[in-house]
């Protein structure tokens, strides 16, 4: 039994994990990673699923603005994965076997934040879906001509 | 111990995994400007938007005819469904009107999808896929209305406000243009308009309190041309129709969601523009508020508003004037027709926008009264706040965005007529930019509603003919050269009327809703009708009493048997 239906109390942590206060993870949880710019323009990050956690870690990766973005991801899991990934052109398809290590380059605008997950069963139920945050705004010759706005 | 990682490789295209053909005939390299300006000469093809730039909706095809239309039979279906989490998950819907050329087919979906088909079987050529933010602002859900094609290319605009042009034989992006400022609210659904050497598309977001506008670029390369809005700044001509002490105008509204229709003769592309910000709350925008939920026609050139005609000035009912105007030339006159959501039909003089004649085409009107001249008496709003008020028309409209048609031959219009009502509530509220910015709060009625697909004369207004439903309707009409109109019914029936005498003649239960734009072409001779099907969208506010249907992402071919 788990701790919430021991107490009646839900703990945050225990959303956060398999097989806690529900059947798998919550979607939007994990840790932050930024991505890095390198200096031929391309951003560059890393994700990982550990093992028996159907997560992709970290949850949610920040890119700065819209461009591409080489995503490494690395399966340390004992079970077999897979991710579908969004990009200007087409979803993005790579399969993720037991402790494989594999890229995509993706090329996403900004801003506004994208999900991805694992196809496979119902990984993305689990807790294989994460996000990819894409900082920044609208070029000028976009905005509408007006007086700075009042914000949220 | 630890061991070598295998190689997983490089992420492949979903596409790669599908199959596809990868690519497309050459035959989008020979549409030009002057094919789209020619359209109906080559009527196998469904060249624009509206099938031609008057925007009558009508196929001169006529294999098939009032008599044999009853044999009409789904050739083929085309299935999209949808992957992963994305924006508006339940909003999506299939509102598309496909373009066809020289027996290619080319349809965008919601959220960034655009594909290119074997219009003779449906077989998948290419697709494209436009990564859409999960967190977009869409205020009626993840819908596309078209794409246009001209040199070569497929236009299509994104949720997140781009306009991008494709490779037609590859579905590879060739160029990509921000139009739109997410950060303020907007999106884009629009299908684009294909003139002389422009691509033309406009703003969505009217529930956000932007600045409502229309674009301009170069097919071959994107470069912007013009930038039109629609609220015109301090010292602007229509400028006095705003407070001149306040930032109302910079909230405006008046957004152009709707393909305009073009008169080439006199170069005059003609928008109907969206409501005014705050939708319900005219207190905070003292005025008539130009250029909000008016005809406007603007020089195709350089972008300039030659003249307008404004249907409901200070707007208090969410009354867009999107819906388009169908351009026809009746007893030596240049004409415009407009079914505005406000339930009133309008003839215009399209040289000038002045009206020729006003008529109601809803049976139920209570919101205020219109003369023959379009001169407005506001009568049910709201006004004080915290008071609910009840009127007819809602705020779909009595007819929505979803487009009449004008058949040359018995030269009738025809219209997608909703009756049904809502209560508004006045709440005032402060705007932010991003934030939907309505001053009310709305509940379309659940009951006591009704449809129909109404056929008007243009010469006098009346209703010539009604084919009337239980539920509104609200998809796009067709009407053809075989005596026929075409529709669908949120149930999920595509039906075929006799154009004469609106008797139903043939229907088909496509399984899910229809808010879609049919069309009409042919291949090697054989006729057939295409229709998006696919419930979904921003129902609360045009059918609530549908909210609970099947959604769907389905296409359907209709044609005679070949025997």
């Amino acid at each position: 039994m788990s701790p919430t239906a021991q107490t009646g109390v839900v703990d945050v942590a225990d959303l956060d994990r398999q097989n806690g206060t529900t059947l798998g993870r919550i979607l939007g949880r994990g840790t932050v990673g930024q991505a890095e710019e390198g200096s031929d323009g391309k951003m560059r990050a890393t994700v990982r699923i550990p093992e028996d956690e159907l997560v992709f870690e970290p949850g949610i990766i920040v890119i700065p603005h819209g461009g591409e973005l080489e995503l490494t991801l690395i399966n340390d899991d004992k079970n077999t994965h897979c991710a579908v990934l969004p990009s200007n052109g087409d979803y993005q398809f790579i399969w993720l076997v037991n402790h494989s290590k594999g890229k995509a380059n993706l090329t996403l605008d900004g801003p506004g934040y994208y999900w991805y997950g694992s196809r496979t069963g119902n990984d993305e139920g689990r807790g294989l879906t994460a996000a990819i945050v894409v900082q920044g705004d609208a070029p000028g010759e976009a905005k509408i001509d007006r007086p700075p706005q009042p914000q949220p | 111990m630890a061991t070598d990682y295998v190689d997983a490789g490089v992420a492949v295209d979903n596409s790669a995994l599908s199959h596809l053909t990868g690519s497309a005939p050459p035959v989008v390299k020979g549409v030009t400007y002057d094919r789209i300006l020619n359209a109906r000469s080559e009527p196998h093809n469904w060249l624009t938007y509206y099938g031609a730039y008057d925007g009558q909706r009508y196929s001169p095809l006529d294999q098939i005819n009032k008599e044999n239309v009853k044999r009409l039979a789904p050739q083929w279906v085309f299935q999209a469904g949808s992957v992963g989490l994305h924006s508006g998950k339940s909003t999506y819907s299939f509102e598309a009107s496909p373009i066809v050329v020289d027996g290619v087919m080319f349809v965008s979906g919601w959220d960034g999808w655009v594909w290119a088909l074997d219009a003779r079987n449906g077989d998948l050529l290419w697709q494209y896929r436009h990564a859409i933010p999960f967190d977009v602002s869409l205020c009626c859900g993840n819908v596309n209305r078209g794409v246009a094609v001209a040199q070569g290319m497929v236009f299509v605009v994104t949720l997140n406000a781009h306009i991008i042009a494709l490779d037609a034989e590859t579905g590879k992006k060739v160029w990509d243009q921000t139009y739109g400022d997410v950060r303020a609210g907007e999106s884009a659904t629009v299908a684009p308009l294909i003139v002389k050497d422009m691509v033309i598309v406009g703003s969505s977001g009217g529930e956000f309190g932007n600045r409502g506008h229309s674009d301009a670029f170069k097919l071959e390369t994107g470069e912007r041309v013009w930038r039109t809005y629609m609220v015109p700044k301090p010292g602007e001509p229509g400028s006095e129709t705003w407070p001149d002490d306040g930032e109302a105008w910079q909230r405006g509204g008046g957004n152009c969601w709707v393909t305009p229709t073009y008169d080439p003769d006199l170069n005059l592309i003609y928008y109907g523009t969206g409501n005014p910000c705050p939708d319900f709350d005219g207190a905070v925008r003292e005025g008539d508020n130009l250029h909000t939920d008016s005809g406007v026609a603007i020089d195709a050139d350089s972008g300039e508003i030659k003249a307008h005609f404004q249907y409901t000035p200070h707007d208090l009912w969410d009354y867009d004037s999107t819906m388009e105007h169908i351009l026809f030339d009746l007893d030596g006159q240049k004409l415009a027709a407009h079914f505005d959501k406000n339930g009133f039909m309008y003839i215009l003089d399209r040289t000038n926008m002045q009206p020729v004649r006003v008529a109601p085409f809803v049976d139920r009107i209570d919101w205020g009264e219109v003369d023959e001249k379009g001169n407005v008496t506001p009568k049910i709003y709201p006004d004080a706040e915290g008071d609910p008020v009840h009127f007819w028309p809602g705020p779909a409209g009595a007819k929505e965005w979803t487009h009449a048609c004008y058949n040359p031959n018995t030269e009738l219009l025809y219209c997608p007529v909703q009756d049904v009502g809502a209560t508004a509530t006045r709440r005032r509220r402060d705007f932010k930019e991003s934030i939907p910015y309505w001053g009310a709060g709305v509940a379309v009625d659940l009951e006591d509603m009704a449809g129909s697909i109404s056929a008007f004369d243009p010469r006098t207004g009346a209703e010539r003919w009604r084919w009337s439903n239980d539920i509104p309707m609200c998809s796009s009409l067709l009407t053809t050269g075989g005596g026929l109109v075409f529709g669908g019914e949120p149930t999920g029936e595509f039906n075929a009327l006799d154009a004469e005498s609106g008797d139903l003649l043939y229907q088909f239960q496509c399984g899910s809703g229809h808010h879609s734009s049919p069309c009409s072409y042919s291949v090697d001779g054989r006729q057939y009708i295409a229709v998006p099907t696919g419930w979904g969208a921003w129902t609360e506010g045009f059918l609530p009493g549908m909210l609970g249907a099947r959604q769907g992402s389905a296409l359907f071919v209709f044609a005679l048997p070949e025997d």
